[in-house]
């Protein structure tokens, strides 16, 4: 049977255990409660039936392999140890099947043609029987000391090929389950194992799906476009402030010496040192215009000088 | 305003515009190593169309230059406390100080567009890797050679060549499921291994390869807008100064 070497390995493991747990009990000085023992007892024959009747099931590799599921292949772990049997002509064959059809293999699987039933170029389609065996290798090239995980076996090596029986690739994007199953040198299934999970091909995606428009923006590109233009506008508006500050002064200045320049009579007065005020950079002389109060000037106010004199 | 004070604003004047014009200079190597483009990725921008960087990189070739001599002439100006010597230099200063703005916005905004994820480098290598055309024939030499001096395989991983349908897989269908480039290579161009290459394993280049692209445009992107962004605020402040100087002349 396929599980019993599982079992009785199982078994060694579970009987030292018992054994500690029952000395333990004794030299601890505690009563054995009876309902205790019943429920070991029926544990462990659960547990030695659930491991007498497990069978093998075939996985995905566990070696680090990039190519594990891709659209059309798949790279499953080499039987090694799962079958029992010992006889020289039998092969282990694998059944990669659609989901859809493991009922149809089971149903076929007693047929002494079983090999040839589906062969692979028809066995996908709308009619068609959704499986086709190929064969993996010798049952005496798995022995149970050989088992590694870096070993491994390729669905679909082969390509899209031709004969009967060969590894041919798998329809893109379908479920697939896979089945190993053990074939005597008459082409008869003497023994199988259970049907995998649901495996799931890839189905490729059109690469115009990728949206590859603008995303977001980064934090980076935000503060420098917000610096850089305040600093260019702030600039910009300094720049024709200065301007005008540099207008208005040269106004100003042209004003006072405007001014200072008209024809005027000798003052007699005021001999005093005129003061002379510092506005920002601009030195400017304030002249004493008392002596001008007697003539009427363009520039003057007649009603600020009557103010004035008041 | 006393005469030491002006004497002190003018060397202060002096000494910035030195350090504006070194460091412009400085600008102007930089992005002469951007166009330059030691890696030689310039085919991933250009066939998306967004070669902004390298465009935003030869702007600053010239802005650098010209800060250079606009700082040299600043210098004379300053010290000949000329009006209207400092006046051109503001404006000329101003006019460059805008086109190196607009060098490192154009940059940043560029870079976020290129590789701000992976989709666009993705997209363009499933698209035009092993095409006909001009553009296909850029891109294939640049994925071929990235992918063997890197050691790296697809965009985000190898898995996508599997994901998605590409011009590599309609051209060949029964070949491996990446790229020869992909896995590594005897010095004669064979592939070292073909099953391991086949299966994924120990010889195939398992990380992607839009790390190293990403961080390549990346450096390019951050030579031109930040070295930028940092001569421009140097420059704004010098410029400042210089119109405080320019109000104190008489």
């Amino acid at each position: 049977m396929p599980g019993v070497i599982l079992s009785a390995r199982h078994l060694q493991g579970f009987i030292p255990l018992w054994i500690l747990f029952i000395r333990n009990k004794m030299f601890s000085c505690y009563r054995m409660k009876t309902n205790v023992v019943i429920r070991l007892v029926l544990l462990l024959t659960v547990c030695t039936y659930a491991v007498k009747s497990q069978t093998a099931t075939p996985v995905l590799t566990p070696a680090d392999l990039q190519a594990k599921i891709t659209t059309n292949t798949v790279i499953l772990k080499q039987p090694h140890c799962y079958f029992n049997e010992t006889c020289p002509t039998c092969e282990i064959w694998l059944v990669p099947a659609l989901s859809s059809a493991t009922s149809t293999f089971d149903a076929d699987r007693t047929n002494s043609n079983i090999l040839s039933l589906s062969p692979y170029p028809s066995a996908f389609g709308p009619l068609a029987k959704n499986y086709f065996l190929t064969k993996v290798g010798l049952l005496s090239t798995f022995p149970c000391s050989a088992s590694s995980d870096s070993l491994y076996f390729v669905v679909g090596a082969d390509g899209n090929c031709t004969t009967v029986n060969c590894n041919g690739i798998l329809p893109t994007g379908s479920v697939v389950r896979f089945k190993y199953v053990l074939v005597n040198g008459s082409g008869i299934i003497i023994n199988e194992t259970n049907w995998s999970a649901n495996i799931t091909l890839f189905t490729p995606q059109n690469p115009a799906s990728i949206y590859d428009g603008f995303i977001a923006r980064s934090g980076a590109m935000v503060v420098i476009t917000t610096i850089l233009s305040v600093a260019a506008g702030l600039l910009l508006l300094l720049f024709f402030i200065m301007l005008c500050v540099v207008c208005c002064r040269k106004k100003e200045s042209k004003s006072i010496t405007a001014r200072s320049s008209m024809p005027q009579p000798i003052p007699a007065r005021s001999s005093m040192p005129q003061p002379i005020t510092v506005r920002s950079s601009m030195r400017m002389p304030r002249y004493d215009t008392h002596n001008l109060n007697d003539r009427v000037h363009p520039y003057d106010n007649p009603a600020y000088e009557l103010e004035r004199e008041k | 305003m006393a005469s030491g004070g002006l004497a002190c604003l003018m060397f202060t004047l002096v000494a910035l515009n030195i350090l504006a014009a070194a460091a412009s200079l400085a600008l102007f190597a930089v992005a002469i190593w951007v166009v330059v483009d030691g890696y030689k990725l310039y085919a991933i921008s250009a066939v998306s169309g967004k070669d902004d960087i390298f465009a935003a990189a030869w702007i600053a070739i010239f802005t650098g230059f010209a800060f250079f001599l606009t700082c040299l002439f600043g210098i004379f100006a300053a010290v000949k406390r000329s009006r209207r010597l400092m006046l051109v230099y503001l404006i000329v200063m101003f006019i460059i100080f805008i086109f190196e703005c607009a060098s490192a916005i154009t940059a940043a905004t560029n870079r976020d567009y290129l590789v701000g994820n992976s989709n666009l480098v993705k997209k363009q290598m499933l698209q035009y890797y092993t095409d006909d055309s001009s553009k296909g024939n850029q891109i294939t030499d640049t994925w071929n050679r990235v992918m063997q001096e890197v050691k790296c395989c697809g965009a985000d991983g190898p898995a996508d060549w599997i994901t998605f349908d590409s011009t590599y897989k309609t051209k060949f269908p029964n070949s491996f499921s990446w790229p020869p480039n992909c896995c590594e290579k005897l010095s004669n161009s064979e592939v070292k291994d073909p099953i391991s290459c086949r299966d994924g394993g120990i010889t195939l280049f398992k990380k992607g390869c839009f790390q190293h692209i990403e961080w390549v445009l990346s450096h390019y992107t951050w030579a031109v807008n930040w070295y930028g962004f940092a001569v421009l605020m140097l420059v704004f402040f010098m410029l400042l100064l210089a119109m405080v100087y320019y109000i104190q002349l008489d």
